[in-house]
């Protein structure tokens, strides 16, 4: 049950840690699995351009692949993510999961391959 | 032509018909601003003035004489009365014609003040000043009278577009200077950096890892092999193809992809539905 914010006392009665423990008790393990993946695309993308304004941008072609690869990565995982979760089947009654998942192959590889084109 | 018999008659005619022309009183004056003269000398057709006449800024040159038959003394009236200033060293020349009256008086003024346009621009030499009469049966006469020193004149007006006329200054463009790579040890750190969330991600995955249960069955492994062997094209593909190869390969890679696809995934939606 959510409370309302208090000091930090002990673990999972604040918010946040409450947050915490209901995702990671009610979500499904697939769901996890991605979930994990759209961190690692966030952090990388997140580091690239940390990297970008802090250093150089000067092979600017491999940073702009770069960071487009990891943002349009995360995109495709997100559409799919949210297509495969059962609690949205009302919402996606035309596209079965399957479905879902060619959508993300293919819309991965034509990413790399636009990716790769520009990395130089 | 000239050794022709005819011209040669002709010459012979005029030998006999020719007759002199000389001046009679001839002098020239320098006379300055205020009217007082500076020079005044006669000068003569057999003999040249030796010292040049220098005329200043202000001062005025006037030349006069009387054209006359030498054996008569009748004054004569030449078809043509001329006196040339030539300067040498630039080769430039001016030439005046002189009004000569009936009776073969002449009278000719120069002011530096008010120049005549046929003067040239001076030089370190002074002007040759010369007198040509010509007029029919009579000998024509050419002769150097004096040398004249002229105030030095300004120098010709440049024209605007002259620039324009040379050899423009050569032009020097500068570019930005190359763009630079960062230290090699920057480089490494953040490259380190880069690859860190892959550490991240093995090891959030090694939690939530699902069941891989029908990953290796026959109907779902040559999907995912296709897609493997996609992603192995795309690498080789940055490594050494050219686009025209993969587009091809890839043509291929993607029919047979469609055909697993199709097999795998409707295998694990039967699977599903049960």
């Amino acid at each position: 049950m959510p409370q309302t914010k208090q000091g930090p006392a002990s673990t999972g009665s604040t918010a946040l840690g409450s947050l915490w423990k209901a995702y990671s008790e009610q979500t499904p393990e697939r769901l996890k699995f991605i979930d994990a993946f759209l961190f690692f695309l966030m952090l990388s993308g997140v580091i690239q351009f940390a990297y970008c304004v802090l250093v150089t941008t000067y092979p600017y072609n491999a940073f702009l692949s770069g960071f487009a690869s990891t943002v349009g990565q995360f995109v495709l995982a997100a559409s799919l993510r949210s297509q495969v979760n059962p609690q949205n089947k009302e919402e996606f009654k035309e596209v079965s999961p399957e479905r879902a998942f060619a959508d993300f192959a293919l819309g991965s590889i034509v990413l790399h391959f636009f990716v790769y084109n520009f990395l130089g | 032509m000239i050794f022709s018999p005819v011209a040669v008659l002709l010459l012979a005619a005029s030998a006999v018909q020719a007759s002199v022309l000389t001046l009679q009183s001839p002098k020239f004056v320098v006379t300055d601003a205020l009217g007082s003269q500076l020079r005044a000398e006669p000068f003569s057709l057999v003999h040249r003035t030796g010292t040049p006449v220098k005329l200043e800024a202000k001062d005025t040159l006037k030349i006069t004489f009387q054209v006359v038959d030498k054996e008569d003394g009748k004054g004569v009236q030449p078809h043509q009365t001329f006196i040339r200033f030539f300067d040498p060293s630039t080769g430039e020349e001016g030439i005046q014609p002189i009004r000569v009256t009936g009776g073969g008086k002449a009278k000719f003024e120069l002011n530096p003040s008010k120049p005549p346009l046929y003067l040239p621009p001076t030089s370190t030499e002074p002007l040759k000043v010369s007198l040509i009469i010509g007029t029919p049966n009579y000998d024509p006469i050419t002769v150097r009278l004096f040398d004249l020193i002229l105030p030095a004149s300004q120098p010709a007006p440049t024209h605007p577009d002259e620039a324009s006329f040379h050899v423009r200054p050569e032009l020097h463009h500068t570019f930005r200077p190359d763009q630079k790579l960062p230290p090699k040890a920057v480089s490494l750190f953040f490259a380190g950096l880069t690859f860190a969330p892959w550490v991240v991600l093995i090891g959030l995955w090694s939690q939530v890892t699902p069941r891989l249960t029908h990953l290796f069955s026959p109907s779902i492994l040559p999907f995912i092999l296709s897609l493997v062997a996609f992603e192995s094209l795309l690498l080789t593909y940055w490594v050494k193809l050219r686009l025209g190869e993969v587009l091809l390969y890839g043509a291929g890679l993607g029919l047979v992809t469609i055909f697993t696809g199709r097999q795998a995934l409707s295998s694990i939606s039967s699977l599903r539905k049960d």
